[in-house]
Parts: structure tokens; C-alpha cells; sequence
């Protein structure tokens, strides 16, 4: 018994050394004049960006002789495994990568990702991607992104819009709304008609980003910078926070969200707008060409939320370049086609939404509005990023706050109560609170 | 003698005489059987229907025309024979060490009775106490530092170390009570300790042994954190991670996400029906006379 404590011990005495020996700091080795190259996304084949992205591979390989080993990964074990991936010799050149404090910032700070700032400079990618977009590759040492140096190039983008099913608007005689007035006129003018307005899932994002919508509306910058990049407090008893709050409520009130949507998902509110059962659906463009391919019957229409200043949304997912790659030029020349025009325009053709796309270029006429009202959104600097980003345990909190005010286990006032002492426990707990 | 044939014979009548008490138990375990079916079924149902079909009408209604879409997507995308491969490779390779190593253990556990064999047995079971969780991050380094991370070795190791752990535990109380009467007649007849493990308690623990190994050789391929953890490569990876990289980010595809869930049981269901069959024989060859 004795022994094995003690061999166990060291074992631990040893791993930790290892361990901690493994996650220093200090450039990996280049490889020269390497022969293959290994990418990984974790995108379908047959998206937008699986599709735009297996172009860039096969330009890449035709401009630089060399081969690409291209994996195809799940979402989920990318999101689980990142960290342990990154810190080994299995780790690739370059990969995608959810953006955000909890998972691009902390691999920044723990060094497991390259800093990209003399690579953004040689290629001018500081050019494409810019204001907005930019902040979700910049990360500080804490890992907060918004300042600090680049770890992370994004190639694409994603907002939120109003999808509104026309044809369920001319059967009732309904204008699309362009105002908030209008928008809460049409929805009443639905409700007369026994029809619920707006297809929601509390259980998943698509009340939360509803939620954030309302907020944005009143928001003003300095809440958005407490809010998102921590610094200074946030006021959830203020104006914002309690306007949508009350929005929401008093939407469910009227009938314009049905209280069974508590227990529904995103693909059932998805699934319920395709179907016809609601005529207006508050989601994210990644839908976009879905619907394009599922609803070609019908006659769909989609705009930005009414009257407003800012836009949920951000950039996409970004590419980065694990600290381990022997292979870093050849990494950022990748990256760089991915921003090319011919990718990019491949990208708005096949129903994506590209940073850096000439609109004349796009041929089926609802993907160029698309992106002609992103390319807007990205002109007034108006995306608004998303609410669950502070903490990593708030988006599940957020929807709970909401199923509560949904279904009316709580009023208002309680649940802003909740989400502050939520979102002030998840920001303590990370330590990334500028003081 | 009198009384078993008695007993025998009201066997029979038992089942003309329900009691009311008998339909309620019928009635309610048809409703549990039918819960427990009830994800089954709406697999099924979702299986074989197209996504326009789906996005129609829902996933409780029956499908429109039947539709291969969802399987033939999901086995081109992950290359599904490769995954097939993999997972029949570790989990049958758990499965058969991982008896054996229990066999090993509880003969001198059980038979042999070792001092202080039951800080033993409680030692072992910690490798099946401890959530997976705890123990990823130390495995993680010990199989990256040994080289193993990215290889299925490293699966078939950690879950024959597992699974055993429970095989111990089990097989070394079955083993505890195992006749003395046969093992000290061997040991008068002059059989060494590898002879009585090999020819006399092998044969007669069978059963429990089958039993052990379909469920081993199961539980090993429902194995999901572990592997997604250790296997980097898809060409290493098994089949609930290959299921499990049909959701995305935002969105799912549900009908291509039921079929695969449907081809995924098909082979451990396969596997237990086979098994199921010589679990039965076991039973009856290996008896004490």
C-alpha cells in the first residue's frame, strides 16, 4: 500500500512537472521546406463555408506545390478537446475556432495559439477585417478579446435578422413591418386572426438573441463595453435590460410568443417557421441557406430588426494557428486565400455571408441583399456581438431566466435579479474583471 | 418430490386465473415497455423520411415515402465502414481482455484469497467510481507522454483497466463462493493451480464470463467522452463520435442524425442476439453435477 502511494506520488509529481514544462512559451521549430500541410474545420462539406473553404485548399495547393491533409472535425470535440489537441505534437497547422473569451481567449493565454500581428501586417488582412469583426480575433493577455494582439482571422460573417414568411402576411393582409409600431401593429393584426406571430425556442438561442435585440435598441456604448469587454459595471437595472425584459413579457402577455415555447429547441423554431405554423421567425443568418433550399415554395423575405442601431451578431468562427505548428507560413499564406475574392465570392454564391465579397458578383438576387445589409451592419460598425459571450456558463443561465418569465414562474424585476447575480458570479469566477 | 411436482403443476393454472392484480402489473409494465420504446420508435419513424418531408410535418408523423437520403449521407460522410471497423476492433479487444484480466484477478481474489483482498477489490474499483472526468486529464498526459495519444491502443487500455475493474469485482464474490469440494478433490488428484484455474474453474464460470463480455464489449462501444478525447484522427475514431459530428454549432440535421443513431445500435444489437444464444448453451454446459 505504502509503495503505491508513493509511486503514485511521483507519478503526479512528475506529470504535473511535464505538464507544466508543456504549456511554456518559446517558438516551435519551422519545419523547411515541408511538403503537406494539416487544416481542419469543423463546417459541412456542402455549406457555404465547407464548400468556400475547400476551394481555398485546392488554390493553396495549386500556388504552393504543396499537399493539403484536410480533416473534417466535430463541433464537439473541438469544443472539448481543443486545449489537450493544441498542447500536443497531434495538433494541426491551422484551424477553425469558436471565437470568444472562453474558448479562443483562453487558448491565447495559455500560449497554446500563435500571435498573428506579423502575418496581418504582411498580408494587410487589418484591411478586411476591420472595426466590429476585428475584435473577435484581438485578445488581451487575460484572454478578453476586443484589444491586445491578433491570435485569430475570421473570414466570414453572421448577424441576426427578422425572416418574415410573405405569404402568410398577404393572406391576412399584413404589411411587413418596418417600425417597431408596425411590427407590434402586425403582430396584434396576427393574433386577431388566431395566428401566434412569432415562432420562438426559450430552450435554446432564439429567445436569448431576441432578448439581446431589445436590449441593443436602448443600449448605449458604454453598457455594451461593461456588458462584453468588462469594463465598468454593468447596469441590469437600468433602461436597456429592463425594456427588453418588460418587451418580452408583455409580448407573451399579448399572445405574440406562445408560452409553450419554453420547452421547444432552435430546430423546432426553425422547423415551425419552415412548416408555415408562424409567419415571423428572430434568427441567424446561418438558417439563410436552409431556408433557401427547404422553403423554395414558398415566398420568404427577411430584413434587420426595425429601428435598430445595432445588430446581433459578429464575425464568424476564426482561423488560427496552434503555437505547435512547424508550419506557420504556410498557415497564414492559407489563411490569406481564404480572404481572397475568388473564395470569398464562392462563399456569397453558395448562401454565406463573406466579409470581403464584391456584391457584383453574387448572383442569386437574395443572397447579394444578404449581403449588401451585412456589408451595412459592418459600415456603421453595428454589430452588437452576442449575450451569452461574458461568462461560459451564461448562455444556459440566460435561457433559464427566460423559460422562467416565459411561462411566468417569475416577473420582471426577478429575473433581471437572477440574470446580474448570474452574470456577476460567472465574471468573478473567471477573474477577468478590470478593476 | 411431492411438493415440486405440485408446484409444477400450478404453474399452468396461474396463467388461466389472472387476478385483477396481474392485469394492473400487465397493463403497467406494457406502458414502461412501450416508454422505453418510445425514443426507439420515433428513431425509426425519423430514419427513413426526407428533411423536406420532415420540415413538414414534424418528427411524430409518419414518413410520406421511404427514404435511404439520411443513411446513404451519413455513411459516405464518415466513411462509416472505417468507423465500423474501429469500434468492433477496440470494443471486442476490451471485451476479451478485459474477461481475462478479470479471470486473472479474481482467482486470486476470490479463490486464492489474498491478504487483505478487499482493499484490493476496493482499490480496483476505484477505476469505476471515479467520474471519466477526473480522470481525463491525467490519463491525457500519462498516454501523451507514453505516446499513445491519437491511437485506439490507448482506448483498448484504459477500458480493459475499466471494464475489468467491475469484472474483478463481480467474478472474485462469484469465485468466493465457488465449491471447495471440487478444489480440494483437484488438488488431491495432484491438479497444479494453473490446471485448476484452466480446466476446472474456467469451464464452470462460462456463463458468467459470456455474460461479462457482451457486456463489456457493449458498454465499450456506447464509450463516448474517453475516445473523443484520445482519438484525434477520424480514420482512428468509433462510431458515437462519427454520430456526434453531425451536429453543428447552430443547427442539426435531424433525419441524417436519426439514421445514423439507427445504424449505430444495429451492430451491438447483432452482437447481443449472437451472444444471447451462447450465453444460454453456456448455462446449461457448464454445470455443477
Amino acid at each position: 500500500m505504502k509503495a503505491t502511494r508513493k509511486f503514485v506520488a511521483a507519478a503526479l509529481a512528475v506529470a504535473t512537472m511535464i505538464g507544466m514544462a508543456g504549456c511554456g512559451g518559446g517558438e516551435t521549430a519551422q519545419e523547411e521546406n515541408p511538403t503537406s500541410i494539416k487544416i481542419w474545420h469543423y463546417e459541412e462539406d456542402n455549406g457555404a463555408q465547407g464548400k468556400a473553404w475547400a476551394k481555398a485548399m485546392e488554390i493553396f495547393e495549386k500556388e504552393t506545390g504543396v499537399k493539403v491533409e484536410f480533416e473534417k472535425k466535430s463541433f464537439e470535440q473541438i469544443r472539448q478537446n481543443a486545449s489537450q489537441i493544441l498542447n500536443s505534437d497531434e495538433a494541426p497547422d491551422v484551424m477553425e475556432y469558436n471565437k470568444g473569451n472562453a474558448t479562443a481567449g483562453l487558448l491565447a493565454s495559455q500560449g497554446l495559439l500563435s500571435n498573428l500581428n506579423d502575418y496581418v501586417s504582411k498580408y494587410n488582412w487589418d484591411k478586411k477585417v476591420s472595426g466590429s469583426l476585428a475584435d473577435t480575433g484581438k485578445y488581451n493577455e487575460q484572454g478578453i478579446m476586443g484589444s491586445g494582439d491578433w491570435y485569430g482571422i475570421t473570414n466570414y460573417g453572421e448577424d441576426i435578422v427578422m425572416y418574415y414568411n410573405k405569404d402568410m402576411f398577404d393572406k391576412y393582409g399584413i404589411e411587413i413591418p418596418t417600425t417597431m409600431d408596425e411590427l407590434e401593429d402586425a403582430m396584434q393584426k396576427f393574433v386577431d386572426a388566431g395566428v401566434t406571430p412569432l415562432s420562438e425556442g426559450v430552450a435554446e438561442y432564439p429567445l436569448q438573441h431576441l432578448w439581446w435585440q431589445l436590449v441593443l435598441q436602448k443600449a448605449s456604448d458604454k453598457f455594451l463595453k461593461a456588458y462584453e469587454m468588462y469594463d465598468g459595471d454593468v447596469d441590469w437595472q437600468g433602461e436597456a435590460t429592463t425594456y427588453a425584459t418588460k418587451t418580452i413579457k408583455d409580448w407573451v402577455d399579448k399572445g405574440y410568443i406562445s408560452k409553450d415555447s419554453t420547452g421547444l429547441k432552435a430546430e423546432d423554431a426553425g422547423q415551425n417557421f419552415i412548416k408555415g405554423s408562424y409567419p415571423m421567425f428572430f434568427s441567424g443568418t446561418w438558417w439563410f441557406g436552409r431556408f433557401q433550399s427547404d422553403m423554395a415554395d414558398t415566398n420568404w423575405t427577411f430584413s434587420l430588426f426595425p429601428e435598430s442601431k445595432k445588430v446581433v451578431g459578429s464575425s464568424g468562427n476564426i482561423w488560427v494557428i496552434p503555437e505547435n505548428s512547424k508550419r506557420k507560413d504556410l498557415a497564414a499564406k492559407f489563411i490569406d486565400i481564404t480572404l481572397s475574392e475568388e473564395v470569398q465570392n464562392l462563399m456569397g454564391n453558395s448562401g454565406g455571408l463573406p466579409i470581403a465579397a464584391d456584391p457584383d458578383k453574387i448572383t442569386d438576387e437574395k443572397t447579394k441583399e444578404l449581403i449588401t445589409s451585412f456589408n451595412g451592419v459592418l459600415k456603421d460598425n453595428a454589430l452588437g456581438f452576442y449575450p451569452d459571450w461574458p461568462t461560459s456558463t451564461f448562455y444556459d443561465e440566460l435561457n433559464s431566466s427566460l423559460q422562467e418569465l416565459v411561462n411566468g414562474t417569475s416577473d420582471v424585476k426577478t429575473v433581471l435579479g437572477q440574470m446580474e447575480d448570474n452574470y456577476n458570479k460567472g465574471v468573478e469566477a473567471a477573474g477577468v474583471k478590470q478593476q | 418430490m411431492t411438493s415440486a411436482t405440485a408446484r409444477k403443476m400450478n404453474i399452468p393454472r396461474a396463467h388461466k386465473n389472472r387476478t385483477v392484480g396481474d392485469w394492473t402489473i400487465m397493463v403497467l409494465l406494457i406502458i414502461g415497455g412501450l416508454i422505453m420504446l418510445f425514443p426507439f420508435i420515433v428513431l425509426l419513424l425519423n430514419a427513413f423520411k426526407t428533411t423536406a418531408d420532415y420540415n413538414a410535418s414534424g418528427p411524430l408523423a409518419w414518413p410520406h415515402e421511404f427514404s435511404l437520403d439520411g443513411l446513404v449521407k451519413f455513411w459516405t460522410r464518415v466513411n462509416y465502414p472505417e468507423k465500423l471497423w474501429n469500434s468492433i476492433w477496440t470494443s471486442g479487444l476490451v471485451a476479451i481482455f478485459a474477461v481475462i484480466l478479470s479471470m486473472f484477478n479474481a482467482f486470486a481474489l476470490g479463490i486464492g484469497r489474498v491478504k487483505g483482498r478487499r482493499w484490493i477489490v476496493l482499490l480496483i474499483m476505484l477505476a469505476n467510481m471515479l467520474p471519466q472526468e477526473a480522470m481525463l486529464y491525467p490519463l491525457y498526459i500519462m498516454f501523451k507522454e507514453i505516446g499513445l495519444y491519437n491511437s485506439p491502443w490507448a482506448i483498448v487500455i484504459i477500458f480493459t483497466v475499466i471494464q475489468s475493474a467491475f469484472g474483478t469485482y463481480l467474478l472474485s464474490s462469484v469465485y468466493g463462493t465457488f465449491p471447495k469440494a471440487i478444489l480440494e478433490a483437484a488438488t488431491i488428484d495432484g491438479a497444479s493451480r494453473w490446471t485448476i484455474f484452466k480446466d476446472i474453474v474456467f469451464p464452470i464460470s462460462k456463463p458468467t464470463l459470456s455474460v461479462m463480455l457482451v457486456f463489456f464489449f457493449i458498454w465499450t462501444w456506447n464509450e463516448y467522452m474517453i475516445p473523443m478525447a484520445f482519438l484525434i484522427d477520424n480514420s482512428t475514431q468509433t462510431i458515437p463520435i462519427a454520430v456526434s459530428s453531425l451536429t453543428g454549432d447552430r443547427l442539426m440535421d435531424v433525419t441524417t442524425t436519426a439514421a445514423a443513431s439507427l445504424i449505430s445500435i444495429v451492430p451491438t444489437l447483432i452482437f447481443y442476439l449472437i451472444f444471447q444464444r451462447t450465453l444460454s448453451r453456456g448455462i446449461t454446459s457448464g454445470a455443477v453435477k
